[in-house]
């Protein structure tokens, strides 16, 4: 037990309230004086160089007040990390794919501003495209950018220890490949943007995004406007997991026409251009070798990604790095061996999402090692349990597991499964399942090369005592963080929770690198605590000088004040404070001196209190090429055991149950964890069994709508036991660490392998699909 | 996605509806829940000048049991309804069995019966369910009428008979016979929202509750540019004692009646295998409800 006021406990969201009532203002419900409307065209086919653009009839139509295209926006290459910046605001020599961006029109309405887009002339001449990421390497292929010959966007070559030697010395090697699909992030609200440039020179976004700072940064740099100028704010956002992690064609466009007609500028995606613009979860390909001794020590582990980035490069650099360093661990090797590339071709861009770069790659492992434990005649939860990380271990590829509750997540779901009493012994068509992950807590090293902090945050007192003002520019987008923030403010500052504000995701509020990479209850919690730490030390002095006590005895808990665990002779403060308020309500009582009465008398001493604090990482990671992506001063670990029955006269499968364990260090709310422990769920059970986004033979989205592209229903998803496992983090703020990437890493695997064991077929293509399971049962029957 | 722009009109007697879907010609669409329709507007599959709409037109809501043997649907009644109507789940459980599998709550509130079948989708979830009781489809125009078995109103995916100044406004059934049993399966992906890739209703009718099939009827959706009644299958059962042979055997022989495609969805290959599947397992089920009958 200990000994939290506010912290592990199941409060409610801060902003519960205001959504249910449908308060939260979104970016689409923004409306302004003489504001604009915005629409893109996107190309229609998916490999083309542009010969003549004629924008002259759409800037005729009535109602339209701009048409820009390459010529007004420049040609700025941007990206998301400055050593693969392939991206300008629109396409001026060639169009890569279905949906590339080539002008943008601002109108007075909507219906004008689509109505002009279609009387816009443009000659393409249309060249061979490429769709598949193994076809796009071959020799001959089409190449899609003159700077990345053989359309190979990015490889890495690791090695750690002397692989091939090892896997010479092991008694056993098994191999095995896997193949995910595309996939969609399927977020609630479209992308969408409300641009104002003042008369002052200043661009204020309202943007959905996850990443106020990097939108800041970007779209100063691509519109030529001092960053200083650039203010970026989120209101509420309706889901990010990933793909709202970096600038927008939309944010540039809408920036660029309200800085020519100085009137503000809205844009707002519909679903298929959220499916066009993508930038979600990529397509990989991975072909692993496990050695093994016969006693189920893990030796070495040989592995191997190909990834389909798309037209261009977004996050796929580090995608193609986390494919290999992500399966560092939990697991303890003598020696690892990566190699991977990255190939562009004529689709949407990939770039990140929930559990970037390392689910399907964990989901070929974690069946790799179900089928090991297989052949040499192990527990698959016994293989697991015997190779085990613990904390304090270092991975081979130098990722410092600094606190680590695997084992005991492994432990969790086999009681909590009632595992030993089902593996095995279950009829025909039921199955069961496990497999574990881990994930960073928050990314080592910011996008751009800089010694920049990962996080300020600023809270300051109303001058009255009785709220807690906390301004970061951190990005809530559902996840819970304004809770989180709200809840360590209040636990370090002594108060309750209702006397903390939070006001987030402005670029003016404070740095903060945003909603990735399961950052912010590490940094921006570390931030915040040492913000309110400030904060209480100048309110405590302020009262030591009063009284005439040492700062050293006073403490604030519940919202009251301690001399030495005494009430102190606060008569003085509270007299003067009760004149002050002569007639109100709300005087304050009691044997102790309250926070509020500390504050006002702080307040009268010293003026606006203010706390600020600070939070980057300390040094992490080797020396090697790409060591930077996997670092992270903290890493979340999960297990899940997820139960299947199989209709094996159809091939449809029902997730029946699933037994979920997550580390997240200290659960600042349990509520919250939980939350994002059964969406991970969700949304890898979507990914395992439905989510797959389809072309045609041009390169157009078959399926970009939520209708048919299938994510989970409620109907689809089991019951889940949701247990939370704290270890101690000591780089933690109280203890703490991630959740919201890492609980997803097992769930694709764990569904494979009770697949597995439901059928004896073992599935190494996603998704699931019945006709795929029937028809590998029906090979399968052929065979035996 | 934006409307394209449309004139909206609520006639407030069917008469007067009759007379501007003659008066619009083929301009003009009827719209009653909007669930497909306002879609393909979106998409700008459809641009209908004129909407005509049915919200106010008074009687096209209901479920009337006749006082002869058998029912009276609305075209405007929902799917919502029909599922829940205890009418129709007691005696002709197959569409209300349909009605519930119909895309998901929100969609189900809205969606109706008469947009279901006017649709002509292959897919649809009405269609197979209305085949099976052979329901007669009543068509109106501001000067003529006509009632049509509903197995000939499809022509083609998207296609039926109806005439552009032509309303459905009645669907008639009538009760089963004693000894009768229903059932309706439906394969999609997910467990819900879901366009069928196979969908299969059956009626079952037994002579007496160990006696041998008198009635049956089959039909199939997603299997062929119509949905189709599986009328070879339907033969072979007749006069036979049903077992999990000879609805396995029927399965089989159903499957000869359908030209499923490759789509996105599912092959043709899987599909013809789970029409053989689904057949045979709907028939069993029909044939256990059969065996429940009550009055």
């Amino acid at each position: 037990m200990n000994d939290f006021r506010v912290l592990n406990t199941r409060a409610p969201r801060v902003d519960a309230a205001a959504k249910a009532t449908g308060q939260a203002k979104y970016a689409d419900d923004f409306k302004m004086p003489g504001m604009l409307y915005a629409a893109i065209l996107q190309s229609p086919v998916a490999h083309a160089r542009i010969l003549h653009i004629d924008t002259s009839k759409a800037k005729k139509l009535a109602g339209v007040e701009n048409v820009v295209t390459s010529k007004e926006a420049g040609l700025i290459r941007y990206g998301v990390s400055p050593a693969r910046y392939d991206e300008t605001i629109f396409a001026h020599d060639k169009v890569r794919y279905v949906g590339d961006e080539i002008a943008a029109v601002a109108a007075t309405s909507m219906e004008i501003a689509q109505e002009a887009l279609s009387l816009i002339k443009v000659d393409y001449e249309e060249i061979p495209a490429v769709f598949d990421m193994f076809e796009a390497t071959k020799d001959g292929a089409p190449q899609i950018h003159d700077e990345f010959p053989g359309n190979i966007n990015a490889e890495v070559h690791q090695e750690f220890g002397d692989t091939e030697a090892a896997l010479k010395s092991c008694d056993l090697v098994v191999d095995h490949t896997f193949l995910n699909k595309r996939q969609d992030a399927a977020f609630i609200e479209p992308h969408s943007c409300v641009a104002v440039f003042d008369h002052a020179g200043k661009l204020t976004l309202y943007t959905s995004t996850q990443v106020p700072h990097y939108v800041m940064r970007t779209v100063a740099m691509t519109l030529q406007i001092p960053v200083g100028n650039v203010r970026v704010i989120k209101p509420y956002v309706g889901g990010g997991f990933g793909p709202k992690c970096e600038a927008t064609p939309l944010e540039m466009s809408c920036g660029l026409l309200s800085k020519i007609t100085g009137k503000p500028v809205k844009m707002t995606y519909s679903r298929e251009q959220v499916f066009l613009h993508s930038r979600a979860r990529h397509q990989f390909y991975a072909e692993m070798s496990l050695g093994v001794m016969n006693d189920g020590t893990m030796v070495a582990l040989k592995n191997k990604a190909v990834l389909d980035g798309g037209a261009y490069t977004s996050f796929g650099i580090a995608t193609v790095y986390y494919s290999g360093s992500l399966l560092g661990g939990p697991y303890k090797l003598k020696a690892m061996k990566y190699d991977g590339h990255r190939a562009y071709t004529n689709k949407p861009a990939c770039g990140a999402q929930r559990g970037h770069g390392g689910v399907a790659h964990r989901a070929c492992f974690e069946q790799l090692i179900d089928m090991t434990a297989e052949k040499i005649g192990m527990d698959p939860v016994e293989m697991r349990l015997k190779n085990i990380m613990t904390a304090g271990d270092m991975t081979v590829n130098e990722l410092d597991m600094s606190s680590l509750g695997m084992k005991e997540c492994i432990e969790a779901i086999r009681e909590g499964s009632d595992w030993n009493n089902k593996k095995g012994k279950l009829p025909k068509g039921k199955g069961i399942g496990m497999a574990c992950g881990f994930f960073v807590s928050g990314a080592g090293y910011p996008i751009y090369r800089s010694d920049t902090y990962h996080s300020t945050v600023v809270i300051k007192m109303s001058e009255d005592g009785g709220v807690a003002n906390l301004l970061t520019g951190s990005a809530e987008i559902g996840q819970g963080s304004d809770t989180a923030m709200a809840m360590i403010a209040a636990e370090t500052l002594g108060i309750p929770l209702e006397n903390v504000r939070v006001y987030s995701g402005d670029t003016d509020y404070s740095v903060d690198l945003g909603a990735y990479s399961s950052r912010q209850t590490l940094m921006t919690g570390h931030a915040t605590k040492e913000a309110a730490e400030d904060l209480r030390d100048k309110i405590a002095g302020f009262l030591a000088e009063e009284m005439n006590v040492e700062k050293s005895g006073i403490t604030f808990v519940d919202g009251i004040v301690k001399f030495d665990d005494a009430p102190g002779n606060f008569e003085k403060i509270r007299t003067s404070y009760i004149k002050e308020h002569r007639g109100w309500t709300d005087q304050p009582s009691g044997e102790f001196l309250t926070f509020r009465e500390a504050a006002r008398l702080a307040f009268l001493k010293g003026g606006t209190l203010v706390g600020t604090g600070k939070y980057k990482p300390h040094r992490l990671g080797g020396s090697y090429k790409g060591a930077a992506v996997g670092t992270s001063p903290a890493y979340g670990c999960s297990a899940q055991i997820v139960e299947v029955s199989v209709d094996l006269e159809t091939g449809q499968i029902t997730v029946d149950k699933m037994t979920d364990a997550h580390d997240c260090g200290l659960a600042i709310n349990k509520m919250s964890v939980e939350g994002q422990m059964q969406g991970s769920l969700s949304m890898g059970l979507g990914e395992c069994l439905f989510e797959e986004v389809k072309f045609d033979s041009r390169g157009r989205v078959l399926n970009p709508s939520l209708g048919e592209y299938k994510i989970p229903t409620a109907l689809d998803m089991p019951n889940v036991r949701s247990i939370i496992v704290e270890s101690n983090e000591p780089n933690g703020p109280y203890g703490a660490k991630e959740v919201g990437e890492g609980a997803i890493m097992p769930t694709i695997p764990a569904i494979l392998n009770a697949i597995y064991d439901a059928t004896g077929v073992r599935i190494n293509e996603l998704p699931v699909t019945s006709e795929k399971l029937f028809m590998a049962l029906v090979e399968k029957n052929r065979i035996v | 996605m934006l409307l394209p722009n449309f004139e909206y009109i609520e006639p407030t007697t069917l008469e007067e509806a009759l007379r501007l879907l003659s008066d619009m010609g083929g301009n003009a669409r009827v719209i009653a829940g909007g669930t497909d329709l306002l879609v393909r507007m979106k998409l700008k599959i459809e641009k209908p000048s004129q909407l005509i709409s049915l919200r106010k037109v008074p009687g096209l809501n209901q479920v009337i049991k006749r006082e002869t043997h058998g029912v009276s649907i609305g075209p405007a009644v929902t799917a919502a309804d029909l599922a829940r109507n205890e009418f129709i789940r007691d005696k002709f459980a197959p569409l209300a069995t349909a009605a519930g599998k119909l895309g998901a709550p929100v969609i189900r509130n809205r969606a109706t019966i008469g947009g279901n079948l006017v649709n002509g989708r292959p897919a649809a979830d009405f269609p197979p369910a209305c085949m099976v009781f052979d329901a007669i489809l009543k068509l109106k125009s501001a000067t003529n009428e006509r009632e049509i078995l509903v197995g000939e109103f499809f022509r083609g995916p998207g296609e039926t008979i109806i005439e552009p100044n032509e309303l459905l406004v009645g669907i008639f059934m009538e009760t089963p016979a004693p000894w009768t049993g229903g059932s309706y399966i439906k394969l999609g992906a997910r467990k819900a929202l879901e366009i069928s890739m196979v969908n299969v209703a059956v009626m079952l009718t037994l002579q007496e509750p160990l006696g041998p099939i008198v009635d049956v009827k089959i039909a199939l959706g997603a299997v062929a540019p119509t949905p189709v009644r599986a009328f070879a299958a339907e033969q072979y059962l007749m006069g036979r004692h049903p077992s999990e042979k000879v609805f396995s055997e029927a399965g089989a022989i159903g499957v000869g009646m359908c030209h499923p495609i490759t789509d996105h969805r599912g092959t043709m290959e899987y599909r013809c295998l789970m029409i053989e599947t689904l057949t045979s397992r709907a028939l069993n089920l029909a044939y256990q409800n059969a065996l429940a009958w009550k009055p």
